[in-house]
């Protein structure tokens, strides 16, 4: 999963970073309100923590702007400012979800799970396929109940694929959800992790639908 | 009726007593003219009678002829007041009318005016004030004294009876005049009435200003009242705007703070964590309690609830998208908030939001309006499938800052707003046992006043 997080805080932006890349996450960052926008627009993100207050251009108009172009990335608004009022015109704006500051890093790591769940349309933070199970709060992935260990990237891999189960996910949009914008789009590494994946779960769990990409089929 | 201490009420007075007093002082002056206008005539009346005299002393010849007589009658009747006599220049008797019987009429000891008259005012032996004129004629070489006398008690009779008159109509023009001037006042007192009830509306949050027109000399005052709501607003806007600033200014760097402690391990980072924790407390506390000193004067100000709950739960349906909330729209006469629309969102919002927290995906929210102590009161009941509380546990959660869990995200902060907004609008916050087997809370709250809009509840 791929988030983008506009925080003019550099000191604030970086712990949310390492907080969501150590939850699993591929994040990238923007410091300002054009920059976040620009990104926004042009990557495809699973979920955006954006603050209200920025340089350049604030929170909510680029909300808005975003919104407007027809983008429905889910978006977790950080702000100081937490009365109802604020919320309900964040929430007006188009924002999915409210963390005021300051806040737990637990409580947006949680809201940012909810909304990746919600936004592929999952009621609870476990997703079952088949025998496979992932325990999407603590990360932990076990085959007919016996746990499974996979390193990040294999678990950041078969955690897109369970959120999107019964999808035929390309090479491209893999790359584009599971990877920050600095990474190398012509390397192949996802074949290699598709293969160390499939020698962890059950032989079918993965199938390759030639052409298109990798699919996962519900229970 | 007249209060004591209005401005109508002296105004009626002090009309009262210079009226009273210039009707005394119009009667008085009136019947005093009306005295010395009569007094004249009957001088000039009783000349008259002397020259007449004389003219028949000459045209008789003797003076003690019997056809010396004036044309008056009640020169002939006895004891009338009205009397004459001939006296030669020592003072002995020549002549007199009929009517003297019984009385000796004495000269006028007054000295004689340019004109040769002398006049006197005495009482004659049957009470009766007479008005004495008396001449010196010479006629054919001898001087005689002609002494005339009216009935001047007759006169003041008829002055008696005008003075009467005279205050009996002076007497009803001052009632007339009392009545308009209480008229007057309380016509031009009306513009008064009209800005204190333009001042109440804005106080029970009818009205955002003072409206309306008014006379130039109480237009400045209105005008003063709305300037001054005018620069309340402003001010109470600029401290919001400031504890905003503030709130950003601060909220940030505890966040920094607080992450990193959290992120490290050792001594320092459990006193920074457990240390901006208080921090992140404290200004969350004292931001709302500064909030609420500005908010406590702000007036004039009222709210949709329904309005606002509509938005709350499209709100509470995203971010809690597993929460069924169910609200049922109460109808257009609920009565309003009486009150600032951010801090009744600020209730109704810690309130669904805790709701939906803890429920088990059902919560129900109802507004009603029901008739207590203090007038009619505006009811929200929300209520949830949660785990609920007990008698003990709501009592304590009621208490400032006391939290039963602290799984549930959220600062506990919520509650203690909730409690300090209710105590400044004077409203009422119950925790109760719901029906759908949670917790149910009702919050009770002051209207704005809607005239004949506002029923009884059960209507």
């Amino acid at each position: 999963m791929r988030i983008l997080v506009v925080e003019d805080d550099e000191n604030l932006n970086r712990q949310i970073k390492d907080a969501l890349t150590e939850a699993g996450y591929a994040v990238d960052v923007a410091f300002d309100g054009e920059e976040g926008h620009f990104l926004g627009d042009t990557e495809p993100y699973d979920t955006i923590i954006l603050d209200i207050g920025l340089p350049q251009m604030d929170g909510l108009s680029v909300l808005e702007e975003w919104r407007r172009a027809g983008k429905t990335t889910p978006v977790l608004l950080l702000t100081a400012r937490d009365r109802w009022s604020d919320k309900v015109q964040g929430i007006d704006a188009g924002a999915d979800d409210y963390v005021a500051k300051p806040f737990h890093m637990e409580e947006v790591l949680a809201r940012v799970r909810a909304l990746v769940r919600r936004a592929a349309g999952h009621a609870s933070n476990e997703i079952v396929c088949g025998a496979v199970r992932l325990d999407a709060r603590s990360g932990k992935v076990t085959v007919e109940g016996q746990s499974v260990k996979l390193t990040s990237h294999e678990l950041r891999l078969l955690s897109y694929l369970m959120h999107h189960k019964g999808k035929v996910i390309s090479r491209t949009e893999l790359t584009e959800h599971l990877y920050d914008q600095d990474f190398d789009r012509d390397s192949n590494t996802i074949e290699v992790f598709v293969g160390r994946l499939r020698k962890k779960l059950p032989e079918d769990c993965i199938q390759t639908v030639r052409g298109l990409g990798y699919q996962i089929l519900g229970d | 009726m007249l209060r004591r201490g209005s401005i109508a009420a002296s105004l009626f007075w002090l009309s009262a007593g210079w009226l009273v007093l210039a009707l005394v002082t119009t009667g008085a002056l009136l019947t005093d003219l009306y005295s010395r206008a009569l007094d004249s005539t009957l001088t000039e009346t009783l000349d008259f009678h002397v020259e007449s005299l004389a003219g028949a002393l000459l045209e008789a010849g003797d003076p003690q002829d019997d056809g010396i007589v004036l044309a008056d009658p009640r020169f002939e009747r006895p004891r009338s007041g009205w009397y004459w006599i001939i006296r030669g220049e020592e003072g002995g008797l020549i002549n007199l009318s009929t009517s003297v019987v019984g009385i000796d009429l004495p000269g006028v000891g007054a000295a004689a005016d340019a004109m040769g008259r002398s006049t006197e005012v005495i009482n004659d032996p049957f009470g009766t004030q007479l008005r004495m004129v008396e001449r010196n004629v010479t006629l054919g070489g001898t001087s005689y004294r002609i002494t005339v006398a009216g009935n001047l008690t007759e006169m003041l009779k008829l002055v008696a009876d005008f003075r009467g008159q005279t205050f009996i109509v002076l007497g009803a023009v001052g009632v007339m005049l009392a009545v308009m001037s209480t008229i007057v006042a309380r016509i031009a007192l009306r513009p008064i009435a009209r800005l204190s009830k333009a001042v109440e509306a804005v106080r029970e949050g009818e009205s955002a200003e003072v409206s309306g027109t008014y006379p130039t000399e109480i237009a400045p005052l209105a005008e003063e009242v709305n300037e001054l709501l005018r620069s309340n607003v402003q001010i109470i806007e600029r401290a919001r705007n400031q504890v905003g600033n503030l709130a950003h200014g601060l909220k940030t760097p505890i966040a920094v703070l607080r992450n990193e402690a959290y992120a490290r391990k050792g001594a320092l980072a459990d006193i920074v964590a457990s240390e901006t924790e208080k921090m992140s407390n404290m200004v969350s506390t004292y931001l709302e309690r500064a909030r609420l000193a500005a908010r406590t004067s702000v007036v004039g100000k009222k709210a949709d609830p329904t309005m606002i709950m509509l938005r709350l739960t499209r709100v509470m349906r995203k971010i809690h998208p597993d929460v069924t909330i169910a609200f049922q729209r109460p109808d257009a006469s609920l009565p309003w908030f009486r009150g600032d629309e951010a801090d009744f969102e600020e209730m109704a919002g810690n309130l669904l939001d805790n709701a939906c927290k803890w429920s088990k995906g059902q919560v129900g929210v109802r507004l009603s309006s029901i008739r207590a102590e203090k007038g009619t009161q505006l009811l929200m009941r929300i209520d949830d499938n949660g785990p609920g509380l007990s008698v003990e546990d709501a009592r304590k959660v009621l208490r400032r800052g006391v939290r039963l869990d602290e799984k549930t995200p959220g600062s506990g902060l919520g509650l203690d707003i909730v409690k300090e907004l209710v105590d400044v609008y004077g409203g009422e916050l119950e925790l109760k046992r719901s029906q759908l087997g949670g917790l149910l809370v009702e919050l009770r709250l002051p209207t704005a006043r809607l005239g004949g809009l506002v029923k009884p509840p059960g209507n």
